[in-house]
């Protein structure tokens, strides 16, 4: 029983999996796959289309397709990464459609040794975080300086991922080989999560002249529409 | 001439203090009440234009106990009436090289930084010894010294209490960007959690922490200080998304808006290191809340009416 890749938001989500009811969505898949040839950059930028070789700044040619939208990162060693994917099976399509365009251009390219290397989730719990208070709690694995960096940078020992909590209540979650890693360490972090939840304080003041009130509470209104 | 007691008289008496022999005698019946006085005055004087060469110090400086022994080895000096064979040996042992060197380079570097920003010596002595933990795990090599030095006061300031803005350490140093900074006090946390442990929590930063500081900087009046300290305390409890020092910036701004000397958005900005146009966003998200915060007895209502609508 599969679940569809792209109506995971519409799809009653599987409870037994996903207790906390939230299914990270995937952004971005980072793969590799050895090509097993030397490749010829020049060559391939001058005669590939959409393909950018500049040797003063990087030793790559960067190669873009539409569809699935990716960009690749092609070494005169003959190793590939592509990079820009929603789902690991467009990560491997993508690659394979690279390895065609090399392919075309008369190069043995093979489609040796694919793998993830990276797989970056978001999502949002849809309730704001108390992240100082969640650096107390968990300061072996906490860093939060919000001069530096508005968002909490977690790092999950058991899996072993990084996630960026931010005050809105929006999580990244990144350095996961397989999905399943995401989904594992969202489900470790959403209990701690609900446990640091922002109680809204909202005391509609009385006491305010009519004008300042009036205003006070269109903005008010603007305000909470805007962040929820 | 001085007034002490005699035993001899049983009363005071005027009292000589005769500096030849260090003895004080009672003037009324000549008996030595102290004999052998050791003079604490300075021994002699030191002019600017004196040759340097017969200085008559017996001591040499303070012992520092970071510096790797203390300083205690026996230099070969050179002799003043030109180059002889002597010399010879002399530039051999400084041919040999400090070891302390990187070390003391280091602590002049933090010692100038500190003079900068008017730190005490407690923050100081704090900064040294964390460069000298960072140098025994031997990680200072091929690292900008003066980001890894930046990072070093910032964290000393962090831990005595006393919090300075990566910005304004930014201001002070000329090699570093806050990236740089912020990278290496990232690095210099990670190798001393392993060491120092407890010690290198920081909590996170606060607006309050930095209030007092922007505040006399602007030269604000006792009552807008405690207006302001309230004022962020109660802006605590609302969910303002900006970086505690905008909020403060931004506060500062509120209060200073509402008193009767209106600083300008550009002194405050110079004086807490934000940038104009974050403290304008900062005010646009506390404006709502104006009336709630800021304390009855600074300002009525009707003053907060005039406070300047932000334009969204």
């Amino acid at each position: 029983m599969e679940d569809p890749q792209g109506l995971e938001g519409s799809q009653p989500v599987g409870l037994s999996k996903h207790p906390s009811g939230i299914v990270p969505t995937l952004q971005n898949i980072v793969s590799t796959v050895n090509l097993d040839c030397k490749l010829d950059l020049k060559a391939i930028a001058l005669q590939a289309r959409n393909a950018e070789y500049n040797p003063n700044r990087f030793a790559a040619v960067i190669m873009r397709i539409r569809e699935p939208k990716t960009t690749a990162l092609m070494f005169a060693s003959g190793k590939m990464v592509c990079t820009g994917a929603k789902s690991e099976e467009q990560s491997r399509l993508a690659a394979r459609k690279y390895a065609r365009i090399i392919q075309k251009l008369g190069f043995p390219a093979k489609f040796k040794d694919f793998k993830i290397q990276n797989i970056v989730g978001s999502c949002d719990v849809k309730f704001p975080i108390r992240l100082e208070e969640l650096a107390y709690a968990h300061g072996a694995f906490s860093l939060y300086d919000p001069e530096l960096f508005p968002g909490l940078i977690y790092r999950m020992k058991q899996p072993k991922i990084v996630l960026l909590i931010f005050v809105s209540g929006k999580i990244v979650l990144t350095g996961a080989k397989a999905r399943d890693e995401t989904y594992t360490a969202f489900e470790n972090i959403y209990p701690v999560l609900t446990e640091f939840q922002k109680v809204q304080q909202w005391s509609p003041s009385c006491s305010c002249v009519v004008e300042i009130s009036s205003l006070v509470m269109e903005v008010s209104f603007l305000w909470q529409r805007v962040t929820t | 001439m001085s007034d002490s007691y005699c035993p001899d008289c049983k009363r005071n008496t005027e009292v000589v203090c005769d500096h030849a022999a260090g003895d004080t005698v009672c003037s009324e019946c000549g008996l030595v009440l102290e004999a052998r006085s050791i003079d604490e005055t300075s021994e002699w004087r030191t002019f600017a234009d004196d040759s340097g060469d017969h200085d008559p110090n017996r001591v040499g400086g303070p012992v520092n106990p970071l510096l790797g022994d203390g300083a205690l080895t026996t230099v070969i000096s050179r002799a003043a009436n030109g180059s002889n064979a002597d010399s010879s040996l002399a530039r051999l042992q400084n041919r040999g090289g400090d070891p302390d060197r990187a070390i003391v380079l280091a602590f002049k570097a933090i010692s100038n930084m500190a003079d900068r920003l008017s730190l005490v010596t407690t923050i100081k002595d704090r900064a040294s010894e964390i460069y000298k933990r960072l140098e025994d795990q031997k990680c200072t090599r091929g690292r900008n010294l003066e980001a890894l030095v930046a990072a070093c006061i910032y964290i000393a300031c962090r831990q005595e209490g006393k919090p300075r803005t990566v910005k304004e350490i930014c201001s002070i140093v000329a090699g570093a960007t806050k990236k740089e900074i912020g990278r290496a006090k990232e690095f210099i946390v990670k190798q001393l959690k392993v060491e120092m442990g407890e010690s290198m929590e920081m909590g996170t930063i606060h607006a309050g922490d930095y209030l007092r500081r922007f505040c006399s900087n602007l030269g604000m009046s006792n009552e807008e200080v405690k207006a302001v300290q309230e004022t962020v305390q109660k802006a605590g409890d609302f969910d303002i998304r900006r970086s505690p020092i905008s909020i403060a910036a931004a506060i500062i701004f509120m209060v200073t808006q509402l008193s009767e000397s209106k600083k300008p958005l550009r002194d405050i900005s110079i004086a807490t290191t934000v940038a104009e146009g974050t403290i304008k966003n900062a005010y646009r998200d506390l404006y709502p809340h104006a009336a709630r915060i800021i304390p009855e007895w600074y300002a009525k209502e009707r003053d907060l009416k005039n406070l300047s609508s932000p334009k969204a």
